[in-house]
């Protein structure tokens, strides 16, 4: 079965579900459901962005700890809002997990016991790692091998899947990003070429998801993934120039 | 060669914006305009002449009174952008401000 004891067996770890959410009362209960069953150890914390509709409620009745944000902020500064609550509760992972239905439940075992195995700091579940059967559309794919490129490129590591929202982060980085002031808006491979000049370590596992099954992706449309990827090279830019590695060494 | 000190003007201006958002005292996403803007503005120091293309395609007769132009389309466009920004923050800020007022009243109750 799914333990989440550590390896000297008295200290249990304090693992907790960040689920960022905005309208999705088709998907959300399901979700739910599914990490109590697989996962009965740990805690679930979903964060409402200000739902129009019965997300709250749905979240409600299953009994889970709701957040609801005052106005919407966006995926990233919900992700945030978790981050801080996990701070100031003092957990040991957070794993972020969307609400749509795309994560499975089980796989995030997986990432929390290669983080503490390995003694990582981020743990990314990626699609495309091996072929785990997961249909992407082609735009998606041709921005994801670019990033890849990037970070290969900048940080001389391999991170194929760098978009993924499925992670897990152990304390030190859950401490990190809770003070962040500026966190991005979409904290994707900008994050990842910051963390990893910065000089944490961040690895990636193979992991199965599903498509998305109703409701709407946020990254839809025409004009949005033009303007998320004019976004995001100028964000890596700059990210480059402030965290290249002359300048870490000599900070530290 | 009039116009090096205009490219040098430029330069500054995009080392300057990229020291402050590196610093942290300008966020990246707010800056983008800006950069733009200066890029643009080395481009034209670099290449005075292609305004005048420019112009011919407008059909503008005096080349400079289109550079003014664009200057202030651009100037309106931001200053349009700070109004719906401020707007939209005091939204927030008033929403925020009555959230802690009830918070607070809750927290007395429960005292």
């Amino acid at each position: 079965m799914y333990t989440l004891i550590g390896d000297d067996m008295t200290k249990k770890d304090k693992l907790l579900f960040v689920i960022p959410a905005y309208n999705e009362e088709e998907n959300i209960g399901k979700v739910l459901k599914e990490i109590k069953h697989d996962i009965p150890n740990a805690d679930i914390l979903v964060i409402n962005d200000c739902s129009r509709d019965r997300t709250v409620d749905i979240v409600k009745k299953n009994k889970v700890k709701c957040i609801s944000n005052i106005f919407n902020m966006g995926y990233a500064m919900a992700v945030q809002t978790g981050i801080k609550y996990a701070a100031i509760h003092d957990y040991d992972y957070v794993i972020q997990f969307d609400a749509d239905g795309q994560h499975i439940a089980k796989e995030a075992n997986k990432l929390y016991e290669h983080a503490k195995k390995n003694n990582c700091d981020i743990v990314i579940g990626s699609r495309y790692l091996k072929d785990m059967g997961y249909p992407c559309p082609k735009f998606r794919r041709i921005g994801t091998k670019i990033f890849e490129k990037i970070i290969k490129c900048s940080c001389k590591k391999t991170i194929a899947d760098p978009l993924s929202g499925f992670q897990c982060l152990n304390k030190k980085v859950i401490k990190r990003y809770a003070k962040m002031g500026n966190y991005p808006e979409f904290p994707d491979a900008n994050l990842v070429i910051e963390m990893l000049l910065s000089g944490y370590k961040i690895e990636e596992i193979p992991v199965k998801m599903r498509l998305r099954e109703a409701g709407e992706s946020m990254h839809g449309g025409i004009i949005k993934p033009i303007k998320y990827m004019i976004n995001m090279f100028y964000t890596i830019f700059f990210v480059l120039i402030t965290f290249s590695k002359k300048k870490v060494k000599a900070h530290e | 060669m009039n116009n090096i000190y205009f490219i040098i003007i430029a330069i500054l201006c995009i080392i300057y914006i990229g020291s402050v958002v590196r610093k942290r005292k300008f966020s990246v996403k707010e800056s983008f305009f800006w950069m733009v803007a200066a890029f643009l503005m080395l481009l034209l120091s670099i290449f005075p002449y292609s305004i005048d293309f420019i112009a011919k395609f407008f059909g503008v007769e005096y080349p400079p009174t289109l550079f003014l132009v664009f200057c202030i389309i651009f100037l309106v466009f931001v200053n349009f952008r700070n109004s719906k920004r401020i707007a939209e923050q005091q939204e927030k800020i008033t929403e925020l401000a009555q959230n802690v007022a009830i918070l607070k009243e809750k927290e007395n109750e429960e005292k």
